[in-house]
């Protein structure tokens, strides 16, 4: 009992306890904020590619497609043992491809690269990761990429007052078009949803409450020139699009490089008869991803014609790069937890030193050295505990709060902490895991306790006589 | 009651052995009060270390009531000095950030298991407040050791001796620090509570004027008890006493 009054009044009556615990304190707060904003970008990043990219996709690696069709794969994949894990497919055209229209009063021509897929619109929101982020409500819905009337009185508008200035051609006039190539203008206008990045730009303002704002190079109803490769020979074949939408996923990735256009007119215009490069496939909850990629690959023999990857393998490096980076940090900033150690340490050799003559009192009324040890070692619990229980509070806190201290600091000192326009998302993401608050807490009074062994233990080999002779 | 035999005690500083006692033999009877005078050096603390099992004797033996004691392990020897002896320093030695009442239930508290303590804390409170109010610190039950004065504290460090009622107090220079009245204070007390108590008391000090309220005094020179005892000077009272208690 007497220990833990004596611990108990050491806390209470020495101020240098107080360094101890604010150490302890703000290792524990700032190792919960860290991960917990660790955590929740990583937990976004993987919501985010996941929702974007299906379970499992099986592509080819020729721009021709499969050697099967679309329709005998999704066939063979039903009727195997695989079937009965698959939630939905969708077959898709994925090719690179080159991007150009104007903008401008001097109809100035810009010209991207960008990743082109084909697909049916429903069946893609069938798998994720696609209608949810157009921008269009009523497409949100109904995915689609049929022209509003708007949008139809818009390009007509645009290709009468094109019609009135002198024709620029987007291409070399002096160069002969391909015989082969369909017409630059199809009989009807097809609708392209286009990634958000790619249709606008991010530029500064002078007011502070927005410091920055989006200005769009493309409005729906524009006109666009898409040029890629066929798929039987390698030429060049184009077409004009109307812009029906934009692709906001808040993934730099995606949303500067995605074109969404319609499958059937693709494969048409790549002259692949019905083929696709690409089958995406999304599993019902709870079925095991990996094993189910391997049941796949077994089902799809060679590897030649069809590589399968599940989501998880296709992001491999950026996720693995994720867990590395968030190792790291933490094994820094548990040296952080060590310094606070540290300061118990040389704070504790400090109290048993001024504490020498007390402990010869002790030892005379009949204290052992075991109990004169777990007098600092009690210390040392309680002042952990006391420092992480703080920290805790102060972690999970400041997480809650993190966008509007953000705010406030970019406020502050000028600099904006979270450039949006670098991140991949709005709001700095944060998610805590009770089981990770509960290692750290651990850990620090952990920590604690083991830097105070040492003078504890010093402290119960004092000789009495030498302690009450102390001076 | 206690007897030291033939106690040798050397300590080192650096590389040179200072022998501190050597060959000392004293016999304490049960319920005797004993003065140990000597001058600065003459081993008289160390003495009392050994007789208290605070320390170990290099050679020799400390017996109580014909029982080694001075090679006992060291949780007996802990449970002796809990139990069975009470000690009083010049320094008072009371721990500072515990109150009055605190400080002389202490013994108690190291000795008991928690749940013995809150078992019979409260009783053991009571019997700590009667013995600060014999003391004449009935109304300082609550004040911390810097609120007391010199006089004051010993008498609190007598307490904290006593409330686990040990056989045998020992009391090293117990007025060394005090001016004459509240010296005089304390040894009256000892001599009160050795008459009423019937406890043992072996008072270590070089101060002659005190000496006169024990029953034996006796010398120390060069780590030894010189035969014969020491005529004690009578009392001499500097200053009117009043009863204790």
């Amino acid at each position: 009992m007497y220990k833990l009054v004596l611990c108990w009044r050491y806390l209470r009556t020495r101020w240098l306890a107080l360094i101890c615990i604010i150490s302890v304190m703000l290792g524990v707060a700032t190792l919960i904020v860290v991960n917990s904003v660790m955590s929740g970008f990583s937990n976004k990043l993987k919501e985010r590619l996941h929702g974007l990219l299906s379970d499992v996709v099986i592509e080819s690696p020729s721009y021709g497609g499969f050697p099967m069709l679309p329709d005998e794969m999704m066939s063979r994949i039903r009727s195997s043992p695989v079937g009965e894990h698959v939630e939905a497919m969708t077959p898709t055209i994925e090719i690179f491809a080159m991007m150009q229209f104007r903008v401008g009063w001097q109809n100035d021509v810009v010209t991207k690269t960008v990743r082109l897929l084909g697909i049916d619109p429903k069946g893609r929101s069938a798998i994720g990761g696609f209608s949810e982020f157009l921008l269009d409500p009523a497409r949100q819905k109904d995915p689609s990429f049929d022209l509003t009337q708007q949008m139809l009185h818009r390009v007509e508008y645009l290709r009468r007052l094109n019609a009135m200035k002198q024709p620029v051609e987007l291409l070399d006039p002096n160069e002969p078009p391909s015989p082969d190539a369909p017409p630059s203008s199809p009989p009807k206008d097809y609708g392209i949803i286009v990634g958000y990045a790619i249709a606008s730009f991010r530029a500064q303002t002078n007011d502070p409450n927005t410091p920055t704002k989006d200005v769009m190079l493309l409005h729906p109803g524009d006109s666009v020139l898409v040029t890629t490769v066929g798929a039987a020979e390698m030429k060049p074949v184009f077409s004009n699009f109307v812009v029906c939408d934009y692709f906001k996923s808040e993934m730099s990735e995606y949303d500067s490089n995605f074109v969404f256009v319609p499958l059937d007119y693709l494969q048409q215009l790549r002259g692949m008869e019905g083929r696709v490069n690409c089958l995406q496939i999304k599993l019902k909850p709870d079925v095991n991803l990996f094993e189910t990629t391997a049941q796949l690959r077994k089902l799809f023999g060679d590897g030649q014609h069809y590589v399968v990857q599940n989501w998880m393998e296709k992001q491999g490096p950026l996720l693995s790069a994720i867990d590395v980076e968030r190792g790291i940090l933490n094994l820094l900033l548990c040296m952080i937890v060590c310094v606070a150690g540290f300061s118990i340490l040389a704070i504790f050799t400090m109290i048993v030193a001024e504490k020498t003559r007390d402990i010869g009192i002790l030892k005379s009324l009949g204290a052992s050295s075991r109990g004169v040890m777990s007098i600092f070692i009690g210390y040392g619990l309680l002042l952990g505990t006391v420092g992480a229980l703080l920290g805790t509070l102060a972690g999970l806190a400041i997480t809650r709060n993190i966008n509007e201290i953000e705010k406030h600091l970019t406020k502050l000192t000028g600099q904006e902490i979270f450039p949006r326009d670098v991140y991949y998302f709005d709001q700095i993401p944060t998610h805590t895991d009770p089981m990770n608050v509960a290692i750290i807490v651990m850990g620090a009074i952990g920590v604690a306790v083991v830097f105070s062994i040492l003078p504890a233990m010093r402290a119960a080999m004092l000789h009495p006589v030498q302690a009450l002779r102390y001076e | 009651m206690l007897t030291a035999q033939n106690l040798h005690k050397t300590y080192k500083r650096g590389h040179h052995p200072v022998p501190v006692l050597n060959g000392l033999n004293l016999t304490i009877e049960t319920g005797e009060f004993l003065s140990v005078v000597g001058a600065s050096g003459s081993g008289k603390s160390t003495m009392m270390h050994l007789l208290g099992t605070l320390d170990v004797p290099d050679q020799g033996t400390v017996l109580l009531d014909g029982k080694r004691i001075d090679n006992l392990p060291p949780r007996e020897r802990e449970k002796l000095r809990n139990q069975t002896f009470g000690f009083i320093f010049q320094f008072y030695h009371l721990l500072p950030e515990l109150s009055t009442l605190e400080n002389v239930t202490m013994p108690i508290m190291v000795g008991k298991s928690m749940f013995g303590w809150m078992r019979e804390r409260r009783e053991w409170r009571k019997r700590a407040t009667e013995m600060l109010e014999r003391v004449g610190l009935g109304h300082r039950l609550k004040h911390k050791p810097r609120e007391l004065s010199g006089g004051e504290m010993q008498r609190a460090a007598v307490a904290r001796a006593l409330i686990g009622r040990p056989r045998v107090l020992f009391a090293d220079e117990p007025t060394g620090n005090l001016d004459a009245e509240a010296g005089m204070r304390v040894v009256e007390l000892l001599r009160d509570l050795n008459r009423t108590e019937g406890v043992t008391i072996i008072m270590v000090t070089h101060n002659l004027d005190i000496v006169g309220v024990t029953d034996r005094v006796v010398r120390m020179t060069a780590g030894r008890i010189e035969p014969g005892e020491l005529n004690a000077p009578p009392l001499r009272a500097y200053f009117p006493v009043p009863a204790v208690g």
